[in-house]
């Protein structure tokens, strides 16, 4: 029997789900509480970030006011640059998350099925999970020029990871009484892959998908940071050279709301495949 | 017979008998060999209930994994009716101390897992399922997701999963381990009725002397380090049993039969 190294365990902690503490106060756990309350809070931040910059507290030229920042986002909605720079940039995403999560399946399916495999490539997985990916983004735009091309790639690599490292943890979670389980059913190896292996390692596979799908748009985005004509990334920079602070914040409320539909999305489909918990 | 026919559907199947001779295992560890079974020779008969009593490490499980053809042995023969043990025979069913159940499966698809995998179709599978479930009384929790369920329960479901296929042998690896003292002698005393209504050989694995009395035809006595039989010990206590025979002196009798077979071999036995 070959050597297992120690079992990787699953990399990704997934932080959205607010954690579980049964609310001692039963008022907490009304619903018009539990939507009342980040809603004061986020009034009053964006409150006393108004405040703060009407009243020169802060330099209105480098921290323009809330309600400018509106309006900037208001203004960006009518433009046409801006829903084609939008379109850029979530085509980058899509492709790079797409791209990089199905060879991240793969290699991680051969290298939590085989041995040899995960001998072979562990410490380089490793290596290179640990690695700023991110610092890879000036090598791709010199090797594959400014156009859409650099991004995917590094969106692609930057969600690769996370796929690779949760699907080896989770085909190496599958319980030994079940295999053993499955031995006494004479089950053969594709039964025991596609009914017990496969479904015990969907949930923890998955779950990397998700962070994958994040961090495509973060590797898009700095992608065209470093250097790019079209996308987001670049009207973020280009407003802040001009000076125009209210549109880059607005640009990157935008964003914030790409992430967060496709993450929408993506737990959507998370809750449509995977409707048992481990 | 090389071939084991399928059983006639619905009807009780009866056991076949289990022989071994001289079967030695020995683990190769990093220290060395380690014998863990010796010159182990045991004849079940058809329909018998035995259980294998003794202290961790006299290698009963092992034993039982032999007989299943979980693991190979080292020398002597065994025959689980006229074949060579071997996993995967639909003649022979494993209960094991966890449930395992899949919680990707309800209650229900849970049980007809075996079917499944043992790429058996057709109209007589749904009501035979539903007979399963009824027998456990799992009927009402059939569409249920298994991780919803009690321990209990959910070991109420592997004992139906363990009977889809009617095996003419029950081999059980601590079974009700899991279980508080409650459950635990409610459900022995439910798969004894069982094994009183449908004669299947049958194997328990235990620590529990009260539960191998309640439950067995005769009791097997293993030591520790290496594995071997220590004690044979029958019950003679009349069946249908009961909950009621616990508290009579033949039952405390045959207890401490065990117990003094069991004496002077290290380890803890409740």
């Amino acid at each position: 029997m070959t050597t297992i190294q120690t079992p990787p365990q699953p990399a990704v902690v997934r932080a959205e789900t607010v954690p579980h503490t049964k609310p001692k106060d039963p008022l907490l756990s009304r619903t018009w509480v539990k939507v009342g309350l980040p809603l004061l809070v986020l009034a009053l931040g964006v409150g006393a970030w108004e405040v703060a910059s009407q009243t020169g507290l802060v330099n209105p030229i480098t921290v323009p006011p809330a309600s400018d920042t509106f309006a900037a986002m208001i203004d960006l909605s009518t433009k046409d640059y801006f829903w084609h720079a939008a379109w850029i940039t979530l085509q980058e995403t899509l492709l790079g998350f797409l791209i990089g999560s199905t060879l991240g399946l793969v290699l991680g399916a051969l290298t939590g099925t085989f041995a040899v495999f995960r001998t072979a490539l562990w410490p380089f997985i490793v290596a290179i999970q640990n690695t700023p990916r991110v610092a890879l983004a000036p090598v791709f735009l010199t090797w594959f020029g400014f156009g859409m091309t650099s991004k995917v790639v590094m969106a692609a690599v930057i969600c690769f990871f996370p796929v690779v490292i949760n699907t080896v943890a989770g085909l190496s979670s599958v319980d030994a009484n079940a295999r053993m389980l499955f031995r006494t059913y004479g089950a053969t190896t594709s039964q025991t892959f596609f009914r017990l292996t496969l479904p015990t390692a969907a949930p923890v596979t998955f779950a990397g998908i998700k962070t994958a799908l994040t961090l495509a748009l973060l590797g898009a985005i700095v992608g065209e940071f470093v250097g790019a004509s079209e996308g987001l990334g670049v009207l973020v920079n280009e407003f802040n050279f001009q000076l125009e602070v209210a549109m880059g914040f607005a640009v990157v409320v935008y964003l914030a709301v790409i992430g967060l539909i496709l993450y929408a999305l993506i737990e959507w489909l998370e809750r449509r495949l995977i409707t048992w918990s481990n | 017979m090389t071939v084991t026919a399928p059983p006639a559907r619905g009807a009780i199947t009866a056991g076949e008998p289990i022989r071994l001779t001289s079967v030695n295992k020995t683990y190769t560890t990093a220290t060395g060999p380690l014998p863990v079974l010796q010159d182990i020779d045991l004849h079940i008969e058809t329909g018998e209930f035995v259980s294998l009593v003794g202290p961790s490490g006299c290698g009963k499980s092992t034993l039982l994994k032999i007989i299943a053809g979980l693991i190979p042995f080292d020398n002597g023969t065994v025959h689980v009716g006229e074949q060579a043990p071997k996993e995967g025979r639909r003649d022979v069913g494993f209960m094991l101390q966890q449930s395992v159940l899949m919680p990707w499966l309800s209650v229900r698809e849970n049980v007809t897992l075996p079917f499944a995998i043992a790429r058996e179709k057709g109209s007589h599978i749904a009501p035979r399922v539903e007979e399963l479930l009824e027998l456990v009384g799992l009927s009402h929790s059939a569409d249920m997701n298994s991780w919803e369920l009690s321990g209990g329960m959910q070991q109420r479901v592997a004992l139906a999963r363990t009977l889809a296929l009617d095996p003419r042998v029950l081999l059980m690896d601590e079974p009700f381990a899991a279980l508080d003292e409650f459950k635990r002698e409610h459900l022995g005393l439910e798969v004894t009725k069982m094994h009183e209504d449908m004669g299947k050989t049958s194997i328990l694995v235990t620590h529990s002397i009260p539960e191998a009395v309640m439950m067995s035809d005769r009791i097997i006595a293993l030591g520790a380090r290496p594995g071997r039989v220590v004690g044979d010990i029958r019950v003679d206590l009349p069946r249908p049993r009961s909950a009621a025979m616990i508290a009579t002196p033949e039952f405390q009798d045959i207890s401490r039969q065990v117990r003094e077979a069991l004496a002077g071999e290290d380890g803890s036995i409740s």
